[in-house]
């Protein structure tokens, strides 16, 4: 083809504002053989765009482990699919999808947090699944910063709204407010479903299933989310937000709430009728996009008519019908003799029309057998390409230069350890702790989302470390919904903080007793045409692979969100993201995270490094440490089997992993979790040094556990070559008590003082309910 | 055969399958009946109208809801003495139908409940005391003077508001069903800013209740946040259950006479 028609192509791609590169329009207009419609180039936009292609991404990820006999559907589709366990004859699966809305959540927070909710419960619905729950990681900027508290307030209102409309129980998540999160929030989000593993529905066209109907189901089309896709695939720019808030979408859990329903009907009848249909959410790529991949999974083709797409505005131009993304829509492909009756639960039994203006189910065109996408408009072909050239993508070897490794420990150490010579330094550190922003308490967000509704919840938000749901009426089956990812790891090594990220999120569904089924990841990152900055893409990945292989856990399902930098040049701080699924044979076995008796031996599993790197004391103290703590993973294995037999046996009351601020921090907050005011006590040789001292705030992974019948405890350790340490007891008094060598009191805090601390920095931002 | 009972589902509501799951445990046939189908509900001897958002909470929580021609059936039912119970968006929508604390005007409310205090949704474990005779509320045949049920309180608009005089007639002729309390019964400040620290009302012929707060979502033990879910039995009925007992009771009652 003419360099001047490649030319012309590039102009017109210019002119369009897409974000394909010259380069990418030439291959287009190449393959093409001809200059590319509108449509056309901004379909290519959005399939090949970084968020619907990771083409950067995808080489690097092959590394991540993916198999394991508890995989039911692994990564390929819209999200993978765990085994939770057998009840009455049949294998129920709980399906995983992790997604995020950063940059829409940057430019109009409330609705970038409320359509990242919409579009992940889709990701599930779309398997065939009922959405049991919804858990969201989120990385605010410092709320010193005026702008930053606006975001974080309308984050938090958005998935309230959201959720709690549509009825899905918020079930976990975990907040860090950090600088490099000033003008590039995350918002991330895990969405969980139940599904028996013979009802799954796969998003692509069934075999034999030419001359199907594809129906479009939801929300009338309008401009917005227009460029969605390739608007997520683009640095932030101040000057641009005005502009980029058209990118993103309007959501309306309302008509959400009522297409989910609807949708649950569509499935008991197509499985009376033995029917396998395709369904497939609309994200990134709108209509074409959608329809377009739900062809090509399937090895088929399709034709498309635009002009039979319900539309909220007249005279919408082809490209925006095909490609916009507005939310709350779905695309069925179902055989014609079952169109009526699809038609009919959508439009008359769940009337879509009454509940929002030109909300409807609609056939819009027809699967082919032709590898081609063919779309009209009143019968003039817009687009019309080979599926597997535009769902094929584009593949990028970034450049890339790995950051250096943390070391394992760091002469600033020691100034923490300095700052514990004097005995009473133990407790006086501990108010500075609990007050901090990552420690302080999140129930006052918590209590802002329904936590209950569906009325399968057994441990809501703040109650254990994991969130757990009974999903299956009448059986015991538990799933556990775990988070990990601390950003001051990310920032002094990626890799370090894949490893970590991996083993907090597993110790966290340990700790309810939960087995691990299996991962799945977020990755947010800066700008990866950057080296730097794609190195720590690939080292943090790197991490991910290392301790998932090591534990032994596959990854069913991920999202990988880059660009996240300001044009100011502020990238996040490298941030995966990862959660883990745990299921239980008998949900008796979670535990709430609150003492449950007066006099009960509180151990430690896991000796500290010493290492202080990215600590909350190291930041309380003003100490800037590089070291970051070792992961055993041998270790860590057996730890954590170790808590879960425990749990199991009824040798462990109450259990949580050592997180932020250590394991006097985590055993403080089960003491104020204890429903009946139970208190510590902390004394013994292991705080009668300042070396034993700073070690109760030193986050290497690890356990803390309330035991019931220790004897029996000591023999489980034993059994898994496990050291433990034991300076802590529970008490009857409501207080944190430190005694010396002889048992005298050296200094104590009541815990209502401690909890007045741990709770008011974010009651007074996010306002908390009136006495319950 | 045991008593049929509607669950009625209007666009927005989201509390339905543990609702329908909670009248099943205790011996009733219970289903639900969509907006579009009003004339299903013919056939039914209660009705249920649960928790979410109908109709998005357009105009005031449960306005538009009060007016959908699917609660014609449901309110002449109610003013023909068949049992109503209305749980938070429910309750809402029976005080937006004039049904409670009730004046025999169908949907003309005197009191409403209206946005918290805080001015937020939020969603905390709350326990509630029965605040009137037992006779006073035949809807829970059986149930004890001062009975304590655990519940969720999970709302926006949970606030009882009314007139000064309307409040006044709402104590003074026992329309206070439940009150906050703790989990030993005392009377505590609702976490919504309640007038009355009031969770329910009740009509003057007792037939229809309106509680804010989920008994269903505090009914087996493996939802207990406590020391009390440490008994192994988390499929067991327990808490909430006992309200969906009574119910169930006066239906049978009703069946029997």
């Amino acid at each position: 083809m003419t360099t001047a028609a490649h030319d012309d192509a590039v102009a017109l791609g210019r002119r369009l504002g897409v974000a394909l590169s010259d380069e990418e329009i030439g291959r287009i207009a190449d393959h093409l053989g001809r200059i590319p419609t509108a449509t056309e180039l901004f379909a290519f936009d959005a399939q090949w765009s970084e968020h619907c292609s990771y083409k950067s991404s995808r080489e690097h990820l092959k590394k991540l482990p993916t198999q394991g006999p508890t995989v039911l559907l692994g990564v390929g589709e819209d999200a993978g699919i765990v085994r939770l366990g057998e009840w009455e004859g049949e294998t129920y699966g709980i399906v995983v999808a992790h997604e995020s809305h950063n940059h829409p959540s940057q430019v109009v927070p409330f609705e970038g947090a409320a359509t990242g909710i919409g579009g992940i419960v889709r990701d599930v619905l779309c398997m065939g699944a009922e959405v049991i729950g919804v858990a969201d990681p989120l990385r605010f900027g410092r709320l010193e910063n005026e702008h930053c508290r606006y975001v974080a307030q309308q984050v938090v209102d958005g998935i309230a709204a959201y959720g709690n409309a549509i009825g899905v129980p918020n079930v976990g998540g975990d907040v860090f407010f950090d600088e490099s999160f000033n003008d590039n929030v995350l918002v991330n989000v895990v969405a969980l479903g139940l599904v028996k593993e013979k009802d799954i529905i796969h998003s692509r066209a069934p075999k034999d299933s030419l001359g199907w109907d594809i129906v479009l189901v939801g929300k009338a089309t309008d401009r917005s989310g227009f460029g969605g896709a390739s608007f997520s695939s683009l640095s932030l720019d101040e000057e641009d937000a005005e502009q980029n808030k058209g990118a993103v979408q309007v959501p309306d859990p309302f008509l959400k709430n009522v297409i989910m329903r609807a949708s649950y009907a569509v499935f008991a009848e197509l499985r009376k009728q033995g029917i396998t249909a395709g369904f497939k959410d609309l994200g990134a790529g709108g209509l074409a996009g959608c329809s377009a991949e739900l062809c090509a999974a399937g090895g088929m083709g399709a034709e498309v008519a635009l002009e039979l797409v319900s539309t909220a505005q007249k005279d919408l131009p082809p490209e925006v019908i095909a490609i916009g993304e507005t939310q709350e829509r779905l695309c069925w492909i179902v055989p014609p003799a079952f169109t009526p009756t699809l038609l009919s639960i959508y439009n008359e039994l769940y009337s879509l029309p009454r509940v929002a203006r030109g909300a409807c189910a609609a056939v819009i065109g027809k699967v082919a057998d032709t590898g081609r996408y063919v779309a009209r408009y009143h019968g003039d072909v817009v687009m019309d390409v080979d599926l597997d050239f535009l769902t094929g993508g584009v593949r990028y070897s970034r450049p890339f230069e790995l950051p250096p490794t943390a070391p394992e420990s760091d002469a600033a150490d020691r100034a923490v350890v300095a700052n514990f010579d004097r005995p009473l330094a133990l407790l006086t550190a501990l108010p500075h702790l609990l007050g901090h922003r990552d420690v302080a308490s999140r129930v006052s967000i918590y209590q802002r989302y329904d936590g209950v509704v569906r009325g399968v919840t057994s441990l809501p938000p703040g109650y254990a470390d994991a969130g757990v749901l009974v999903p299956v009426p009448g059986a015991p089956l538990g799933v556990a919904v775990g988070i990990g990812g601390n950003p001051r790891y990310g920032k002094l090594d990626p890799r370090r903080a894949g490893a970590l990220a991996v083993v907090e999120a597993v110790a966290q569904v340990s700790a309810v007793g939960a087995t691990p089924a299996g991962l799945t990841d977020c990755l947010n990152f800066g700008d990866p045409t950057i080296p730097s900055q794609m190195g720590a893409f690939v080292a943090a990945v790197d991490g991910l692979s290392e301790a998932a292989r090591g534990i032994g856990v596959p990854f069913v399902s991920g999202n990988v969100s880059l660009y996240n930098r300001s044009s100011s040049g502020n990238h996040v701080a490298p941030s995966p993201i990862v959660s883990c699924i745990g299921t239980l044979a008998d949900v008796a076995v979670a535990r709430t995270m609150g003492f449950k008796h007066a006099g009960s031996p509180v151990v430690v599993l896991n000796g500290p490094a010493g290492a202080f790197g990215g600590s909350v004391i190291a930041d309380v103290l003003g100490v800037t440490s590089r070291a970051l703590p070792a992961v055993d993973l041998d270790w860590f294995t057996r730890a954590s089997a170790c808590v879960r037999a425990g749990l199991q046996r009824g040798v462990i009351l109450a259990a949580r992993d050592i997180s932020d601020g250590g394991p006097l921090t985590a055993a403080v907050e089960m003491a104020m979790a204890s429903t009946e005011g139970f208190g510590l006590r902390i004394g013994g040789d292991g705080v009668a040094s300042a070396q034993g001292r700073a070690s109760q705030y030193d986050e290497t992974p690890g356990y803390v556990v309330e035991v019931g019948d220790f004897a029996a405890f000591i023999e489980l350790a034993a059994q898994h070559r496990l050291a433990i340490r034991l300076d802590m007891r529970t008490i009857a008094e409501p207080l944190v008590e430190h005694v010396d060598a002889d048992g005298d009191r050296v200094a104590a805090i009541a815990l209502d003082d401690l909890r007045r601390v741990w709770e008011e920095p974010l009651r007074d931002f996010y306002g908390a309910a009136g006495a319950a | 055969m045991s008593a049929r009972v509607a669950v009625v589902v209007f666009p927005g509501t989201n509390s339905e399958d543990e609702t329908v799951r909670a009248l099943q445990a205790v011996g009733l046939d219970a289903s639900l009946v969509l907006w579009s189908q009003p004339e299903a509900l013919a056939r039914f001897d209660a009705f249920v109208l649960p928790g979410g958002f109908a109709y998005e909470d357009r105009v005031r929580a449960g306005a538009v809801a009060a007016h959908d021609a699917v609660m014609d059936p449901v309110i002449e039912a109610a003013q023909a003495g068949k049992f109503v119970l209305g749980i938070c968006n429910g309750a809402q929508i029976l005080a937006e139908a004039g049904l409670v604390p009730g004046t025999g005007e169908r949907r003309r409310p005197t009191a409403a409940f209206a946005p918290n205090t805080s001015g937020r949704y939020q969603s905390v474990h709350v326990h509630v005391k029965l605040n009137v005779a037992p006779e006073r509320v035949p809807i829970l045949a059986g149930i004890e003077a001062g009975a304590v049920i655990p519940a969720w309180a999970s709302h926006g608009d949970g606030r009882l508001a009314a007139p000064g005089e309307e409040l006044a007639r709402i104590e003074r002729d026992g329309h206070l069903a439940f009150v906050y309390a703790d989990r030993h019964g005392n009377r505590v400040p609702a976490p919504n800013g309640s007038a009355l620290d009031g969770a329910a009302l009740v009509n003057t012929a007792g037939n229809v209740l309106a509680i804010m707060p989920h008994p269903e979502r505090d009914a087996w033990t493996f939802q207990h946040l406590d020391g009390s879910r440490d008994t192994g039995a988390m499929l067991a009925p327990s808490g909430g259950i006992r309200f969906f007992e009574h119910f169930a009771r006066a239906l049978r009652l009703r069946e029997a006479a």
